[in-house]
């Protein structure tokens, strides 16, 4: 029997559904091996009836946890896909704003703050089994992970940094370009893509279960960053994780 | 010498170019940098580069490459298509002389056939170096310049190349593609050798000391923990000062099956022993667990552990790793003088530099391909361990001792080194004793009875059964750590008339986890075998009459004789210091315990350089070790 898989979009901007979607001749290929029981990208139809679910965007809202558990309990794989759902993504960026403000109102009346619930990846909520991370997530790695879970293997993720990937690739690294990079903290597995592509990387599949952040922020200062935009380099993506480390 | 104008040396690279039989590769630029790649036109050639981002060794050993590929149902596989032929133009003299070390490292025991059919397939045409980027210390190393390891030597004399002849294949090539070649005048020859002493001068690095001493250096500092945390504090463990490394030659395997779940590549990739996992097991041990002893390992590797076995510092002083390092900690000329300054204000005396007596031989080639076998029969002994009885399929014997392991193939997952259970005097097949903890002994959980497996092996040095013989023998086995030994106690109860007293300690964490019970009761019975379990505790729903405690306890119950008796100790990595205190305690002589360990491995075969515990390789001098023989190795036990 065909493995049946499900789609599930949270806060987030369904880009990587989109990836999926796109995927076109592999996707026919994949479709052979699964059963696609909802995906709200492709197609009408939705059932409660599956084995893999795929749970795009972060939760934002206290609201959101229910129908979160409610898959855990449908599904017997959850898969986070994208930033969003995997490192709570750009979408934690406003973590930081709350705290400024709540910093400004310190002695403020206002107890609405502490409603604001922050943007949380998936595995703050609900186990996850596995992640596909990335922003949007890269189509190959996708099928890999796919192709893993199918074949009863925990999918490989590397806990190394960008640079890895890149030196393989023997770009010109983005610091000699006069440009500034978070590779050497994040976690590896897109091949590095947007420094191939003449770009950097700005740490859009997280940290690395390790990071040296001090020692980066002080490369990012060495050659040539304020203090002020070497952390904001790591807020972008890195917003969740940083909280809790 | 030969002499040929550049545009005769420029028509001679598009001759090449145009024959298609051949791919011609050369330096280009790339940004303000250069890289190897594959030439469309002589003019793309930039001959006059200070250093490449990536060595030339990517052309013998890829980034990514395909080992073979099988199929996921029955195992069958097919080789990949030979290489074509190749002219690499433009190498430095010291990516030349890191060939000759890939050379050995990759020809040691067992020749690596991947890297030799594209090594022996491929023309190198050297040029030596015109401009030195300001990280190269290659002077020092004794390789700015090079008389051997090319086909062609290029040196650029303004209008003109002269060019020596290092092979009967360079000189064919010349002769076949190049027009106009003149023989060298005298003034030509001195030019060359001008400029070669011009090029010994050109290093804006500087060592403080002769580098001979490396070697000693490193042995006084390997102690010095607070050395190397300074050293490491910013160390990103990026492993980019290994990756663009020459000399570095770390692989990991990986199984990449298709979409169709058809057929799976089996592909090796760089890897890098600065990489946070580089040495973790699946249990989470991780051998090297700090970015220090990793940082640190990396330059034990290069200036004593391949020193002590090929007889050669493994750094060529490209600088490579040098301008790598965002935190530029990664210069290998800053950390020795460092070093260098340190011991003299320490005031250790070093002692004088040696060459170590090499004996490096080789035999045959390695084969990635693992032969199938077949599972004859699977009996669930816990929870978690499951006893495997399998046959090769051609119906040869795997043809082990006790001790050896092999590396059995999941289709479709992967590989993982095992040890065989059976004594080789059980014939047609033999047992493994597998604990699920991973990707490959999870799934080989779920194959049953007529499933195929793939096999190669067996490997590493096993026990030596012929010298144990006559002697008294303590084995000493802890949880999953009697699958090894169980071979070696199977083949001595099989032989037992060779032997004497024989003594069985065994233990585990609970009731529930003892493996081969029924065996171990039929042991238990017999007169000739003293025989003691233990666990670490037992819950109340479980029924357990023996003694209660860890594998320690055991010992002092049994008596023996210390000078006979030869201990054999296997099991989780934490007993060893324990049980072999404990031994020591009891007067046993360090030459008598013998111990079987564990590391990551990926090839078995001492080429991916992840069992590696300093300068030895558990996969090929081991996993047997005897303790005299290791105690002084630090990261051991
Ligand atoms: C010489 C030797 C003998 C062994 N004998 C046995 C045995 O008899 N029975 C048994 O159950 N286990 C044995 N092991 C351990 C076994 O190899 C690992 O449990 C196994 O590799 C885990 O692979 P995995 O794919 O299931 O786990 P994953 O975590 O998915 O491992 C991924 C890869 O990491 C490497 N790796 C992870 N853990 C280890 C490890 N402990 N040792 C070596 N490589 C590792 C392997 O290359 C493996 O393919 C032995 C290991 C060694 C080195
Ligand atoms: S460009 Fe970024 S990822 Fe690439 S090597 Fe430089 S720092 Fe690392
Ligand atoms: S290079 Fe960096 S930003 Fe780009 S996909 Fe990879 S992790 Fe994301
Ligand atoms: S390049 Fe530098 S930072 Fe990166 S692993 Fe090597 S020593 Fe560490
Ligand atoms: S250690 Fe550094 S300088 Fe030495 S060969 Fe390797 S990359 Fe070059
Ligand atoms: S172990 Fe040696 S060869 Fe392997 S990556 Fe480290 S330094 Fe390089
Ligand atoms: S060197 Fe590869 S396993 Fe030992």
């Amino acid at each position: 029997m065909k493995p049946k898989v499900a789609f599930f979009d949270f806060a987030g901007c369904e880009g990587d559904q989109l990836q999926v979607a796109n995927l076109e001749e592999e996707l026919l290929t994949l479709l052979g091996q699964v059963e696609v029981v909802s995906f709200r990208e492709v197609m009408k139809e939705h059932s409660d009836d599956y084995d893999i679910a795929f749970i795009e965007g972060s939760c934002t809202r206290l609201q959101d946890e229910d129908r979160l558990k409610q898959i855990r309990k449908n599904a017997k794989i959850v898969v986070a896909i994208g930033s969003c759902a995997t490192i709570g993504g750009i979408n934690a960026l406003k973590n930081y704003k709350n705290l400024d403000e709540v910093r400004k109102t310190v002695y403020g009346e206002n107890a609405k703050l502490f409603d604001t619930y922050a943007a949380r990846p998936i595995d703050a909520v609900i186990p996850v089994d596995a992640y596909v991370y990335g922003c949007p997530i890269d189509r190959t790695e996708f099928l890999q992970v796919v192709k893993s879970l199918l074949l009863g293997k925990k999918p490989d993720i590397p806990n190394y940094p960008v640079c890895v990937e890149c030196k393989k690739n023997e770009n010109i690294c983005a610091f000699e370009r006069g440009q500034f990079c978070v590779g050497p903290v994040t976690r590896a597995g897109c091949n590095s893509c947007c420094v191939n592509e003449g770009t950097v990387c700005w740490g859009c599949r997280g940290l690395v279960d390790n990071p040296n952040e001090n020692s980066h922020k002080e490369v990012l200062i060495k050659y040539g960053l304020t203090v002020d935009d070497a952390i904001g380099k790591f807020k972008l993506y890195f917003g969740w994780q940083e909280a809790k480390r | 010498m030969k002499i040929l104008s550049k545009e005769d040396f420029s028509d001679f690279v598009n001759a090449l170019i145009k024959d298609d039989s051949l791919d011609v590769i050369g330096v280009k630029s790339k940004g303000n940098k250069f890289a190897f790649g594959p030439l469309e036109e002589a003019s793309e050639l930039r001959l006059d580069y200070d250093v490449t981002l990536l060595p030339p060794k990517k052309y013998f050993f890829p980034q990514r490459e395909t080992l073979f590929t099988y199929n996921i149902a029955d195992g069958s596989s097919a080789k990949n298509a030979e290489a074509k032929p190749s002219v690499i133009i433009g190498v430095h003299p010291y990516d030349i002389v890191a060939l000759f070390h890939m050379d050995e490292i990759f020809k040691e025991t067992k020749s690596d056939p991947h890297y030799f059919e594209k090594r022996n397939s491929t023309i190198i045409i050297g040029v030596n170096i015109q401009k030195m980027s300001k990280w190269n210390f290659s002077p020092y190393m004794g390789c700015a310049t090079v008389d051997y390891g090319y086909d062609l030597m290029l040196t650029d004399l303004g209008n003109r190349y002269a060019i020596s002849v290092g092979s009967q294949k360079g000189g064919e090539l010349l002769s076949k593609y190049a027009k106009n070649i003149t023989g060298a005048l005298a003034r030509d020859i001195q030019l060359v050798g001008q400029k070669k002493r011009e090029i010994v001068n050109m290093s804006q690095q500087k060592f403080d000391f002769p580098i001979e001493m490396i070697p000693e250096l490193l042995k006084e500092t390997y102690e010095e923990s607070g050395f190397w945390e300074e050293h490491a504090e910013k160390c990103l463990a990026c492993g980019s000062c290994v990756l663009v490394c020459p000399t570095c030659y770390c692989f990991d395997v990986k199984d990449n099956p298709d979409l169709a779940l058809e057929n799976v590549e089996r592909v090796r990739t760089w890897d890098g022993c600065l990489l946070e996992d580089f040495a973790k097991i699946a249990s989470g041990e991780n051998f090297r667990p700090t970015r220090p002893t990793r940082y640190r390992h990396r330059y034990f590797k290069k200036g004593k552990y391949l020193f002590d076995r090929f007889g050669f510092i493994s750094c060529v002083g490209c600088g490579r790793c040098s301008s790598n390092c965002l935190p530029n900690i990664a210069n290998p000329v800053d950390l020795f003088n460092d070093m260098y300054h340190e011991t003299r204000s320490m005031g250790v005396q070093l002692a004088p530099a040696q060459t170590p007596e090499v004996n490096i031989q080789s035999e045959g080639n390695i084969d990635y391909v693992p032969k199938l076998a077949t599972i004859v029969k699977k009996v669930v002994m816990t929870a978690n361990e499951t006893l495997f009885e399998i046959k090769m399929d051609d119906g040869s014997e795997l043809g082990h001792k006790p001790g050896q392991f092999a590396e059995i193939s999941v289709f479709g997952i992967g590989e993982a080194p095992i040890s065989i259970s059976s004594p080789p005097t059980k014939k047609g097949t033999f047992e493994i004793c597998v604990r699920k903890v991973g990707n490959v002994t999870n799934k080989l959980h779920t194959l049953n009875v007529g499933d195929r497996v793939g096999v190669r092996g067996p490997f590493g040095n096993g026990f030596d059964v012929d010298s144990l013989k006559g002697k008294d023998l303590l084995f000493v086995a802890g949880g999953l750590g009697i699958a090894p030994l169980r071979s070696l106690f199977n083949y001595v109860l099989d032989n037992r008339k060779d032997y004497g007293h024989v003594v069985l300690l065994y233990g585990c964490k609970e009731p529930r986890e003892l493996l081969f019970s029924e065996e171990m009761q039929a042991v238990s019975r017999r007169p000739d075998v003293e025989f003691k379990s233990t666990v670490n505790w037992c819950p109340d729903n479980e029924a357990w009459g023996g003694n209660i405690g860890v594998i320690t306890t055991l010992i002092p119950q049994v008596s023996f004789d210390p000078n006979k008796i030869h201990a054999i100790v296997c099991g989780p990595p934490v007993m060893y210091k324990y049980v072999i205190a404990d031994l020591k305690a009891r007067k046993v002589p360090d030459d008598h315990i013998i111990v079987s360990l564990e590391r990551r491995m990926k090839c078995g075969v001492g080429k991916c350089g992840h069992c590696q515990i300093n300068q030895i390789y558990v996969c090929k001098d081991g996993p047997v070790f005897n303790y005299a023989k290791i105690k002084g190795i630090p990261e051991a036990l």
